[in-house]
């Protein structure tokens, strides 16, 4: 019985998830159809500027009608989209002079790498701390972390980062900054290439975990603190349990529920800070190239990049839905 | 009948933002084994907190007075000196649950929400009886369906929310009973539930009792309640046992008038077309005690001059009734 | 009832004073008492001050401001902070001073720089003469709060210089009321934008409900600062700096109000069916009427505090997006725009003072957080008694 509800629960956050996905990706398309002229000017512009060759209106509109760009809107959505989903093709990067999937590369994979870095960090760190808060509630330490999140909260990430960089280039050395070493940045993966990006990952990790944890600290802290008052763990102080089997099982497994919920606002977070600290790091992953898109007015990586950054939120908020469900067996009969 | 609980001038008190408060004040009781103790009084009458301190469950801004005794006489005979055992003591946790189990009013906060009915009872199991996961599982289901929980093989695998409230209190006291107490404690346990349910959860309760020969102190605001449960009975006005006796005796003859207001105020069915008398006025809070006998700003009875201004002692008006009231204690007033 | 009479003939004087205290305390309205129990609120106090002092100095920049967001100077170009001081080799003054600067050639490098000339003293002077300019944009004045004396044949810079030359003092005051006006007025539009859609889902239900939620759910789910990227591409190059400050703080505030309109939703679901509201509807009002005036001012309290703690997600955004170049451009000034200048690790070197302008950010957000804690907590009318 409860396997059919887990699975009727599933599928309805998937259809939620897919439905999303593609409001999304309207969104997107229409972000990209936004800048003044089309692909094709741009191409004959950028293609053209400065050779000597005049370009007339002929050759424009050929272009256009090589690319499809001739076709009404809609029919262009779907084009772009059913590239996307039945060929993982984003289309044609033109700054490039290559297609948006080559552009982008394996740096979809450096991405998810400095995620989930961060992610883990910001778990690691703030779960235990925020616990440890609300059991020492009202002591020095929990006066001092208190303060601190507020900081946390409060520092612009940009700022933490050139502060952070500042102090590692004095400790240990001026290569830190980026995300290799000179000698590995365009080398092909190795281990010893695997090895030298986990040097070089903690300075991103903790600079996007930062506010991440300061925010999860006083969320784990409030609900660590409604929890210990709960009858349901005097009734099992009652009856025996050791203290700190007792915290560990009954408060603390309830107090991460809404770090969990929350996973998708905190990687939505990560991704919003990932390109302004891409620039004061170097990191020469997707949140710089979105940048530089931005600024050549490529559309195609542009909206390629929104498009997975977006996908990826959504992704994770309905894995996040799920975690809950198998976290909280309330959750699934109250849906 | 053996003593197996007595608590000797407990006090309470709580540091608070507003100094000092002591809700509980000089309360002296016994258990004996196999009889039941009734504790009666409006809530923040000190009721509960008397109990928690037994088991050590108050939060640390509590202290206990200098000269609280507790002792309590366990399954092996040997004497323990409650409320100060070592925080984390493996003789603490062996009193918790082993030796005094505890059941409270509202059966579906008293289990976590996210473990099974049956999780929670193995590990208490497991704690208390030393036995294997196995064991424990098919024990847990011999108690469940003790309490009268039908299909208790499968409902063993369910969570709190999915139970009745009826059936969720006949868990927890399945749960509470199944480490093997020698004395429990009930804080308002049918307080929750609707009246049906409430009788039969008395009735269950009652002969689980008998069939285990455990001590019990239960806790309730409702004297109808104690008529049908507790063989003494205790009542609590602001912290301090205003009468105390045998629980017909009490019912029957009231010498406080406190406990004769807490009676005139249960409806019966002789008086249906009365008007019920709800004891007039409200109950002082703690950091605002009155001074004197502490119920003298609601009793009709008081005596100006002596009830507001010294505190009555405790008197025998007949054998094995013990009452704190000036109405009672002539030679000590003509004193004062 | 003989005790009740021969008890208030006893009342002492003190016990008047209770009952007067208490009968204000029971008659006081609600928004009274949030009040009264904010101003004990002692960090919340302290943050509403500062704040306060931030958005009088933002509004009268050009008043407290010595000089001009764009004025340079020369002579003193990326300065250290001048300190007023009381005392020097050649003694003391009552009346706060700096030492002249004067320009000399570095032994080694013979570059030209600026060392302080002990012999010099200028003394600090308050509703200077200085620079004409128009105080809120229309009022002309050409005294300032502080500053040197026209005399004098130098300019005071508290926190120092740029690059240029310009004063950090001033560029800061005036950034200050471009970022905090960014924050005001994309809090104004996020708050009409949820009270509207919040509104709508949240009465009606149903159908319309589960459309506005998916739409909501998408506007939550897109990063805002890569989606800020590219609607910046969009904007024209050749627009000025005030069509690029209300793009942007339109762009923000479009995209800032989904949490507040699920607050809104979810409040609003829960009383829709009580019986106030009910009776409203029944005796044919119309829903905005009734949403108004009776769903509303149940949960307003709520609804400011998420007004103000989403000041600072606006404010963060500004200052990261023009950090790096995408969201106000010089020649405006915003903290963002200020710290623009100070985006190496050269520049913590060299000079730290270029950081001034973030001291502001972090406490403005502070505030803004701390100020929503104290509401709540005051708003909360459970929190204590008396």
């Amino acid at each position: 019985m409860g396997d059919t509800i887990l699975l009727r629960f599933t599928l309805e956050r998937f259809v939620g998830m897919v439905i999303t996905m593609a409001l999304v990706s309207v969104m997107v398309f229409l972000i990209m159809e936004l800048p003044p002229g089309d692909y094709a000017d741009r191409y004959a512009f950028r293609k053209y500027s400065g050779t000597g060759v005049n370009v007339t209106e002929a050759d424009i509109e050929a272009i256009r009608r090589d690319l499809g760009l001739d076709k009404p809107m809609v029919l262009r959505y779907f084009d772009w989209i059913g590239g996307i989903v039945l060929h993982w093709d984003f289309g044609q990067a033109f700054a490039f002079e290559t297609s948006v999937t080559k552009v982008i590369g394996d740096k979809v994979w450096l991405t998810a790498g400095i995620l989930f870095a961060t992610l883990l960090l910001t778990y690691i760190v703030s779960i235990p701390i925020g616990i440890f808060a609300a059991v020492r509630r009202g002591s020095a330490v929990d006066y001092g972390l208190t303060v601190f999140s507020y900081l946390g909260l409060a520092l612009p990430n940009f700022l933490l980062a050139l502060v952070m960089l500042y102090f590692a280039n004095r400790w240990f050395g001026a290569d830190i900054g980026g995300l290799f070493s000179a000698q590995y940045r365009d080398a092909p993966w190795s281990a010893a290439k695997v090895w030298d990006m986990m040097k070089h990952l903690w300075l991103p990790a903790v600079v996007l975990a930062w506010s991440a944890v300061a925010y999860q600290i006083q969320t784990v802290r409030a609900t660590m603190s409604d929890e210990l008052n709960k009858l349901s763990v005097t009734a099992a102080r009652a009856r025996g349990v050791p203290e700190t089997k007792l915290l560990i099982k009954y408060p603390a497994r309830l107090a991460i529920n809404p770090v969990v919920s929350t996973i998708g606002f905190d990687v939505n977070r990560i991704f919003s800070e990932l390109p302004i600290v891409a620039v004061v790091l170097g990191l020469t992953e997707l949140g710089e190239l979105l940048l530089k898109a931005y600024l050549d007015l490529d559309m195609n990586v542009a909206g390629a990049i929104l498009l997975m950054l977006t996908f990826a939120i959504v992704f994770m908020n309905f894995f996040s839905d799920l975690l809950l469900a198998w976290l909280d067996p309330r959750i699934k009969l109250g849906a | 009948m053996p003593t197996m609980l007595s608590v000797e001038n407990l006090s309470i008190s709580f540091r608070t933002d507003e100094g000092v408060i002591t809700p509980v004040q000089g309360v002296t009781f016994a258990v004996e084994a196999g009889r039941t103790l009734g504790l009666v009084g409006e809530s923040g009458s000190g009721k509960s907190i008397s109990t928690k301190a037994l088991m050590q469950l108050l939060p640390g801004t509590a202290m206990l007075g200098e000269n609280t005794r507790m002792t309590y006489t366990d399954k092996g005979g040997k004497d323990i000196a409650l409320g100060h055992l070592k925080h984390g003591s493996r003789e603490l946790r062996r009193i918790r649950g082993g030796e005094i189990g505890m059941i409270f009013q509202e059966p579906m906060a008293s289990f976590s929400p996210v473990y099974t009915i049956g999780n929670q009872m193995m590990e208490a199991i497991m704690l208390h009886r030393g036995l294997k996961k196995r064991e424990a599982r098919e024990f847990a289901v011999e108690m469940l369906d003790k309490v009268g929980i039908s299909n208790a093989a499968a409902r063993i695998d369910q969570y709190p929310h999915e139970l009745s409230g009826g059936m969720r209190q006949r868990a927890m006291i399945a749960l509470t009973l199944s480490a093997g107490p020698a004395l429990l404690i009930a804080d308002e346990p049918t307080t929750a539930l609707d009246v049906t349910i409430q009788a039969q959860v008395l009735d269950l309760m009652r002969d689980l009792q008998r069939e285990l020969g455990m001590g019990m102190i239960f806790i309730t605001h409702d004297l109808g309640v104690i008529a049908q449960i507790a063989d003494d009975v205790a009542v609590m006005y602001l912290g301090t046992i205003v009468e105390r006796g045998p629980a017909r005796e009490v019912i029957r003859n009231p010498q406080h008038p406190y406990t004769q207001g807490l009676l005139d105020a249960i409806p019966s069915v002789e008086h249906l077309h009365d008007r019920l008398k709800p004891v007039p006025g409200d109950i002082p809070s703690p950091t605002n005690r009155p001074t004197g006998c502490p119920f003298h700003t609601r009793c009709a009875q008081a005596i100006p001059g002596i009830c507001d201004a010294q505190e009555p002692v405790e008197t025998t008006p007949m054998p094995g009734r013990a009452v704190r009231c000036w109405l009672h204690s002539d030679k000590d007033r003509s004193a004062a | 009832m003989i005790d009740a009479t021969h008890q208030i003939d006893d009342l002492s004087a003190a016990e008047e004073k209770e009952r007067e205290r208490q009968l204000k305390y029971y008659s006081a309205s609600q928004w009274t008492l949030i009040w009264w129990r904010f101003r004990r609120h002692r960090a919340a106090m302290i943050a509403a001050s500062l704040l306060g002092l931030m958005a009088l100095a933002g509004i009268f920049a050009e008043f407290v401001a010595p000089y001009g967001p764009v004025s340079r100077d020369t002579k003193y170009i990326e300065g250290a902070p001048q300190m007023p001081r009381f005392c020097d080799a050649a003694g003391c003054s009552m009346v706060p001073f700096i030492n002249g600067t004067k320009t000399e050639r570095d032994p080694v490098t013979l570059r030209a720089i600026s060392v302080p000339d002990p012999e010099v003293r200028h003394y600090i002077q308050f509703f200077v003469k200085g620079e004409r300019v128009k105080l809120l944009g229309f009022i002309p004045i050409d005294r300032h709060l502080i500053g040197l004396s026209p005399d004098a044949d130098q300019k005071i810079h508290f926190w120092g210089t740029d690059d240029l030359g310009r004063d950090v003092f001033s560029r800061t005051i005036y950034a200050t009321r471009t970022s905090l006006s960014i924050g005001v007025i994309g809090v104004l539009i996020s708050f009409v934008l949820a009270l509207i859609i919040g509104g709508v889902a949240g009465y009606f239900g149903g159908i319309i409900d589960n459309v506005i939620q998916r739409v909501t759910e998408v506007i939550r789910v897109v990063p805002i600062i890569p989606l800020y990227m590219g609607l910046a591409a969009a904007m024209p190059k050749e627009w000025s700096t005030t069509q690029v400050y209300f793009a942007m703080t339109l762009i923000l505030g479009l995209f800032g109000w989904p949490t507040l309109a699920r607050r809104i939703r979810s409040q609003l679901l829960s009383i829709r069916n009580e019986d106030y509201v009910v009776a409203a509807r029944l005796a044919g009002a119309r829903p905005g009427r009734i949403i108004a005036q009776h769903m509303l001012p149940s949960f307003t309290s709520f609804i400011i505090v998420d007004l103000v703690i989403s000041f600072p997600y606006m404010i963060l955004s500004e200052t990261a997006l023009s950090f790096v170049g995408l969201g106000l451009r010089p020649p405006s000034v915003s903290w963002g725009v200020l710290l623009q200048q100070a985006q190496s690790v050269r520049a913590i070197e060299q000079t730290p003072w270029l950081f001034i302008p973030a001291v502001f950010v972090v406490v403005a957000v502070l505030a803004f957080t701390v100020i929503g804690d104290g509401l709540r907590d005051a708003a909360d009318p459970y929190s204590e008694a008396h």
